[in-house]
């Protein structure tokens, strides 16, 4: 039970990242890469921050906008300097690497002994719920866990909804414009460039709050734990595609989400039933080949199926 | 009012794929005035809407459209003072946004977008008035994805969109081209009705014989980047379709006729 409540609560910090792939990706159709290095950045911001004891929600708050940073930076690269999109973000995340171990010192940072968003959940968990916790379908289940995947949870929904809400306003509307026909949204008036950078700001903010948030409930940051990354959160948002159908801004997001928490899911079984662990990222990274190429190939295998049944209608 | 000064562009200047596509155009158009473009292919008549829109900076001469000299500004703030419809119907709209939503983008052509309700009251009303007009039954389906819908469904809309703030200078480049018949005549006569309602002053490129003679009061040919006629008030009334099918029967023979002049200087000198 341990084991998936505190998978839950991982897929629902990481649905940050899947959120901000998402953007990336989804609404402005960009590969941006940059969130290998974003994430970590937002870890090591904020783990180093709580580690000389600054105020949580602070250090929090400067890892997402150092993330945001790292984001635009990618966007300046790639609109001004007229550099690739892949490229300026694989340029950045490498660069990145050596940035994170700067801010950090080290290449790990242990937050047990301080401070953080997580300490603070746990103790609100303890406070509320006292010392037995909670059952849940029979099983025991500590305050503190519950308290992290609950306020996870909150933060999760606020942030989508947020999101949401962003995307429907002029400015958020036009920049969904900008990844869907730039063509038409500059002859209307929009600074096309200038979007590209916000909105790769905007990604890479969620995904290094996400790392932020990680950092603090894991209880540690690691100048590794941003590879492989991108293809989690890409994972994530074709699964909550699967599952949601993807029609809507509304479904899409949600469906980051749910796509988020059911691939750590997933990860936890498979560990739990022997996956060696060293194995995860071949097999994810197979997943979303699969993933990629499934809809084309179902299209080929359909098509002669309809072929045969026109002709008898 | 536009006017062009010395308007020069050349494509890939100095390789082998160098094209002089504009070669000192002058023309000056006066407010509310309709002007049709003529010419071949490849005379320049869409390089000509795209140095008055931004899509490049001309290489030399000058732009001034209501009053400002736009020579050097970009695209997208030159937006704020043109409207465009684009010959491919693919070009106009964001495909997976609602029809609403693409009009929320372009009620705020060239203005700030900020944190507000894109698809504000103050917009759905009118849009639906409006779009009800077209007769096209779009009024319920405003939340349906644009990219839905036909390419004369989206022609039309895209010419509510670039006239729903009142734009300065509306340019039209081949913009039924790509339609059926049926379409393109729907397109026209909203194109007609819309320039008309508003007194617009708009440029707009065919290559319809029909539509340069019955609509605009003005009609410009343009030959290898340049002006080549010039046709206004009673001379433009006046004019026929025959008259025009002349004009370029009259620009075939002169290439014609400078081909062989090239080809007879090349074997006596070459
Ligand atoms: N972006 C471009 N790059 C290179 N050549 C171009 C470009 N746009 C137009 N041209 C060339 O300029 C000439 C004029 O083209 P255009 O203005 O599109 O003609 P049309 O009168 O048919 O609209 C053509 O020879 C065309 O090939
Ligand atoms: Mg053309």
């Amino acid at each position: 039970m341990t084991l998936l409540v505190g998978a839950f609560t991982i897929g629902l910090i990481l649905a940050l990242l899947a959120l901000g792939v998402l953007v990336s990706f989804r609404i402005f159709g960009l590969p941006d890469i940059t969130a290998d290095g974003s994430i970590t950045l937002g870890a090591a911001v904020t783990a180093t921050l709580c580690a000389t004891g600054v105020n949580p929600v602070f250090a929090t708050a400067a890892g997402m906008v150092s993330g945001a940073l790292a984001g635009a930076l990618t966007g300046v690269l790639h609109t001004k300097f007229k550099i690739n999109a892949l490229l300026a973000g694989i340029l950045v995340m490498t660069a990145l690497y050596s940035v994170n171990l700067r801010v950090m010192g080290r290449s790990n940072i242990p937050l047990m002994q301080h401070t953080t968003l997580g300490t603070w959940g746990e103790d609100a968990g303890y406070s509320l719920l006292g010392d037995r916790g909670l059952m849940v379908f029979g099983w025991r289940v500590g305050a503190g866990e519950i308290a992290l995947l609950v306020g996870s949870f909150v933060v999760a929904v606020l942030v989508a909804v947020a999101l949401f809400a962003f995307f429907r306003t002029h400015l958020g509307t036009a920049m969904r414009a900008t990844g869907d026909n730039p063509q038409m949204i500059r002859a209307l008036g929009a600074n096309v460039e200038t979007h590209i950078i916000l909105g790769l700001a905007l990604s890479n903010g969620l995904i290094a709050l996400g790392g932020s948030l990680l950092a603090q409930y894991q209880g540690f940051a690691d100048a590794q734990m941003g590879i492989g990354m991108i293809v989690w959160g890409l994972a994530s948002v074709i699964i909550g595609e699967a599952l949601t159908g993807g029609r809507s801004l509304g479904l899409t997001l949600v469906g980051a989400i749910m796509g988020s928490v059911l691939f750590r899911l997933l990860v936890a079984v498979a560990l739990r039933w022997g996956l060696n662990p060293n194995d995860l990222k071949l097999i994810t990274a197979l997943f979303v080949f699969v993933a990629l190429i499934l809809p084309g190939l179902l299209k080929k295998i359909r098509r002669p199926a309809q072929l045969t049944t026109v002709p008898s209608a | 009012m536009l006017t062009l000064t010395g308007l020069r562009k050349t494509f890939n200047p100095g390789t082998v794929n160098e094209v002089r596509a504009l070669q000192g155009v002058d023309l000056t158009i006066e407010d509310g005035s309709f002007v049709i473009v003529l010419g071949m292919n490849g005379s320049g008549k869409s390089t000509l809407l795209n140095a008055v829109a931004g899509t490049f900076i001309v290489d030399s001469g000058r732009i001034d459209l209501d009053g400002h000299d736009v020579t050097r500004w970009p695209e997208h703030r030159r937006a704020r003072l043109i409207g465009r419809v684009f010959q491919n119907p693919f070009s106009g709209t964001a495909p997976n946004m609602s029809i609403a939503e693409n009009f929320a983008l372009a009620a705020r052509r060239g203005r700030p977008r900020g944190l507000g309700f894109a698809l504000s009251r103050d917009l759905m009303g009118p849009l639906r008035d409006r779009v009800a007009l077209l007769k096209m039954g779009l009024e319920d389906r405003l939340d349906n994805a644009i990219g839905s819908l036909s390419g004369g469904q989206r022609q039309a809309l895209t010419l509510l969109m670039a006239t729903w703030l009142k734009p300065a200078l509306l340019l039209l480049d081949e913009h039924t081209a790509a339609l059926d018949p049926k379409s393109a005549d729907q397109v026209i006569t909203l194109s007609e009705e819309v320039v008309a309602r508003d007194k617009l002053t708009t440029l707009m490129v065919t290559h319809s014989m029909q539509q340069a003679v019955s609509l605009g009061d003005r009609l410009i040919m343009m030959d290898r980047g340049k002006v080549l006629h010039d046709f206004r008030g009673p001379a433009k009334k006046r004019l026929r379709a025959e008259d025009l099918i002349d004009l370029f029967d009259e620009i075939r023979r002169r290439e014609l006729l400078d081909e062989s002049a090239a080809a007879m200087l090349q074997s006596l000198y070459v």
